[in-house]
């Protein structure tokens, strides 16, 4: 495991010395901690509903759904501007990279220790993400914005990318995550970071590359299975010479090069495209996010995202049609694939980030998202834009399964209060619950992380072997959550 | 929906991809044959630049900034220049660790080689080949998940397979559960011998079912426990130096525990990063770096296990070739033909199988591809029947009817 931050500074002797190791402390060491508020076992379609659609609820949003029912939540949570998230603003206020123009993040990426700091931009980014993701009560947007992260995928260990994917996280990702499908291939075509990603910079008039042309179709819109050719993507890739970024005083910025782009008659998906420039590539993007095999594959990955690894073909053909005759409106596709799809839900195994943010998030823990936790996700093998190609980390439970060791690893740890920056208080929990024995405690730690108790014989059972192996009360009942947390139950969603 | 209302520990996995162990008999019973190391080259490897067919006017012709000088060409220095193997193929100078095997021949190149997919995506052509299938409607599991259920070699280790690295790969998928594993060192639970008493405990009680998502955890705890007991001196590297990389760790994971003799029948390893669409580098550069790695890392596994090489098979192989032309910015697009290597004891080494289709006009396919002369399948197959005494080929490769070709013995 890789030394956290406060490791270092321990061993480099400066903690005692250092008083401006407070400005640099987390975030949430200056916030009251969240306060959590008691919590009722839930039938268990809705702890399913509210495990899809958060990264593992709060009671709060427990609370809420029994209040304004499901459908009420969905809106609440599409409307998710008016969700007040000033919590999560503080907490993310020393990550300043986040809100930074490429320009300036390139500049601040060269100035510290000479040009070799590339870690900076991508480390506060990831651990915006996980932070968002953790505290954010806007949660159905937090999961639409890592399902796009996967769609349109970008590692930052291309290029560039170390720098331009904050940008495109900010203004692709997250501008257009609840908004309309259109915008948001639009949004990413025009992005810095997708065209050095797949090498759009370097496709140039007689030399084409064809590797966003590719994957534009492939994984953007169409998809494998749409009926684009070997020559569709050839044609697209020189509608798309030309595309690139810019350099020096304005590096980071997209531009349409004109002295590089092919100026000849093209003719993509049968659509004859005459010579205009940057209009070419513009024209395809429209083809390409109205096109009903567009739409097919969207809906498919949506539902397989929130409802089931096969999802049933009449609620795919349903959000399809609903996306393309909203003309790619995401809150509708949305409302269909929930409200529909809930009821034909299949369990989901939970990928490392959810697996990770839902122990936090529902053990009601304060992180601040750095390295120590981070360090489990690359072991899990989900660290934050770090999948090196462009299909996105995989959706479906199999990939993920058989790594269960670093999930016990973290579950265990977190409840010794040994990863640093990631504290759990079981007793302040306990409190709040008003469990009064070992076995009210376990019941109700057991209906916060699994949605209600668990069978009274399984229960006492693992009390016991726990306790003959050695284990006091007090260690009876972190043992036990660790091991809830690293149950089979608990691995799914 | 059916969820209980009662959560039980396991309440969800009887409906996983995993079915219960041995949910049927296999068909075929045999000794344990070689130990199988799958490599993978991600991202579509560059072949032609692996293995340069440096006796083709060709291929200078459809290079002339990537191709590599031929081994005579005295206007590029010595260290820059391919490595003559057959007056015809010669190495990529970064490939010239792996000189030293192939002189003692136990290392076969077979070159156009690859699948039928024309998809030219790297996720379908990966996919297919992981499932070892035809088309999209083939069985879902992988070719070595389908090996492993239908051999019973009498090994219920739970190292029977593994998938080297964070994720098992698609090949692996199948009835028999595997486990991922990166690092033996890293491979325990944390604690005091008190604490630990307590999570084993627990996780022996939570993980106690007979569905396939506990014997997965089951297998995890007797993982660690083979781990544990692992003689670390008898597994020690001898010596020989793996790259300090991913791809020199996983080798050497692989390497300690075939001297440990802990049950290992295949292990499936990646090393990515082959996508060189945009300077990929000629002698040197980026597409260099990576054939580094995988040349002094196999060079190295050999090396480690001379005296196991009597029972270890190593192959590796790529979703496809990449473009025969160079493209405009000093990289390659998406192929066809591609390249596997073989190495091991009982190989044909020192030699370049298959039929070379040549790379003139007439013989490039769809946008100027090398054509595939060698079915994939039939290395695999080959491997699988001879070397790990599987003969249920028709169902490990379905719809495809294996030529043998001689590449092992």
């Amino acid at each position: 495991m890789t030394l956290s931050r406060r490791d270092f500074l321990r061993l480099s002797g400066l903690v005692a010395a250092s008083t401006a190791l407070a400005s640099c402390a987390p975030a949430n060491r200056a916030l009251a901690p969240l306060k959590s508020v008691p919590w009722t076992p839930l039938p268990a379609s809705d702890f399913l509903a509210l495990n899809r659609m958060t990264f593992g609820p709060r009671p709060e949003e427990r609370l809420r759904l029994a209040e304004i029912g499901l459908a009420g939540w969905i809106e609440e949570q599409l409307a998710y501007d008016s969700i007040e998230d000033g919590g999560t603003a503080f907490r993310l206020r020393n990550l300043g990279t986040l809100g930074m123009s490429a320009s300036d993040l390139a500049d601040v990426s060269d100035q510290i220790f000479d040009n070799a700091d590339r870690g900076k931009v991508p480390v506060e980014l990831r651990q915006g993400t996980l932070l968002r993701q953790v505290y954010s009560r806007r949660q159905l947007f937090e999961v639409l914005v890592e399902f796009w992260s996967d769609h349109f995928n970008i590692t930052t260990a291309k290029g560039d990318c170390y720098f331009l994917k904050t940008v495109d996280d900010r203004e692709v990702i997250r501008s257009h995550a609840l908004g309309s499908f259109r915008d948001l291939v639009w949004a990413s075509a025009h992005s810095p970071a997708m065209l050095v990603y797949l090498d759009n910079q370097v496709n140039h008039k007689g030399a084409p590359n064809e590797n966003y042309a590719r994957e534009l179709m492939e994984l953007h819109t169409l998809s494998v299975r749409g009926g684009y050719t070997q020559q569709d993507v050839m044609e697209l890739a020189r509608c798309l010479t030309g595309w690139t970024v810019k350099e020096h005083f304005w590096r980071g910025q997209f531009t349409f090069d004109a002295q590089t782009h092919d100026t000849g008659v093209k003719s993509v998906l049968g659509l004859d495209i005459p010579n205009e420039g940057q209009a070419e590539a513009e024209r395809v993007l429209e083809l390409l996010t109205g096109h009903s095999d567009a739409a097919t594959f969207v809906a498919t990955k949506l539902a397989r995202r929130f409802i089931s690894d096969s999802p049933p073909d009449e609620l795919i053909s349903r959000a399809a049609q609903t996306l393309l005759r909203s003309k790619g409106d995401l809150r509708s596709v949305l409302r269909v694939i929930l409200l529909d799809g809930l009821a034909f839900a299949e369990p989901k195994y939970k990928r490392p980030v959810n697996f990770i943010a839902s122990a936090l998030r529902m053990l009601n823990a304060e992180t601040d998202g750095s390295e120590a936790v981070q360090d489990y996700l690359l072991r899990m093998g989900q660290t934050a834009f770090g999948w090196p190609t462009p299909d996105g980390y995989p959706d479906r439970a199999e990939p993920w399964q058989g790594n269960l060791l670093p999930r016990w690893q973290f579950a265990f740890s977190l409840m010794r209060n040994e990863i640093p920056n990631a504290e759990v208080n079981l007793q302040d929990l306990l409190e709040i619950s008003g469990a009064r024995t070992l076995t009210e405690s376990i019941d109700q730690i057991a209906s916060l992380l699994l949605g209600s108790p668990l069978d009274p014989a399984a229960r006492d059972e693992l009390i016991q072997t726990v306790q003959a192996a050695g284990a006091d009360e007090a260690e009876t009942m972190d043992v036990v959550t660790a091991g809830l947390l690293a149950s089979p139950a608990f691995q799914w969603r | 929906m059916a969820l209980q209302t009662l959560p039980v520990l396991n309440n969800f996995t009887v409906r996983t991809a995993l079915r219960p162990r041995l949910a049927f008999a296999p068909r075929n019973r045999a000794p344990r044959g070689d130990v199988l190391v799958v490599v993978f080259l991600r991202g579509a490897a560059d072949t032609l630049n692996m293995v340069v067919p440096h006796g083709e006017d060709a291929y200078y012709a459809l290079r002339p900034t990537l191709g590599i000088p031929r081994p005579d060409d005295t206007r590029a220095k010595a260290e820059l220049r391919a490595a003559d193997l057959d007056g015809f193929f010669g190495f990529h100078p970064a490939m010239k660790p792996l000189l030293e095997v192939w002189q003692s021949r136990q290392l076969a190149l077979i070159h156009a080689c690859g699948a039928p997919d024309e998809s030219r995506s790297h996720f379908k052509a990966m996919e297919l080949m992981e499932r070892g299938v035809e088309s999209e409607r083939g069985p879902a599991t992988g070719w070595i998940g389908r090996h492993l259920a239908t051999l019973d070699t009498g090994n219920s280790s739970p190292l029977r397979a593994i998938g080297v690295g964070q994720l098992p790969q698609r090949s692996l998928s199948g009835s028999v559960p595997v486990s991922a594993l990166r690092s033996i060192a890293d491979f325990h639970l944390n604690g005091d011998p008190r604490a630990l008493a307590q999570i084993r405990a627990a996780l022996d009680t939570i993980y106690s079912g007979d569905d396939p998502f506990s014997v997965l955890g089951q297998d995890t705890l007797s993982i660690i426990d083979i781990l544990q007991k692992m003689d670390p001196l008898a597994s020690a590297p001898s010596g020989s130096r793996f790259p300090d990389s991913e791809f020199g760790l996983a080798l050497k994971q692989v390497a300690m525990l075939v001297k440990a003799e802990v049950g290992l029948e295949v292990a499936a390893i990646d090393l990515g990063g082959w996508d060189t669409h945009f300077a990929q580098g000629a002698s040197e550069g980026q597409m260099a770096n990576l054939m580094h790695d995988l040349s002094s890392g196999l060079t190295a596994f050999h090396a480690d296990l001379q005296d196991h090489m009597d029972h270890v098979t190593t192959v590796t192989m790529s979703e496809f070739g990449r473009r025969a032309a160079e493209n405009g910015s000093f990289g390659t697009d998406h192929g066809h033909g591609s390249m596997m290597m073989v190495m091991g004891g009982h190989v044909d080494g020192g030699k370049v199988h298959g039929s070379w289709p040549g790379l003139d006009r007439g013989q490039l396919v769809g946008p100027g591809d090398l054509a595939v002369s060698t079915d994939y399948r039939d290395v695999l197959s080959e491997i699988l029947l001879k070397r790990l005494n599987n003969p249920a080929l028709e169902d490990i490769f379905p719809d495809y009817r294996a030529s043998m070709k001689n590449i092992t013995f």
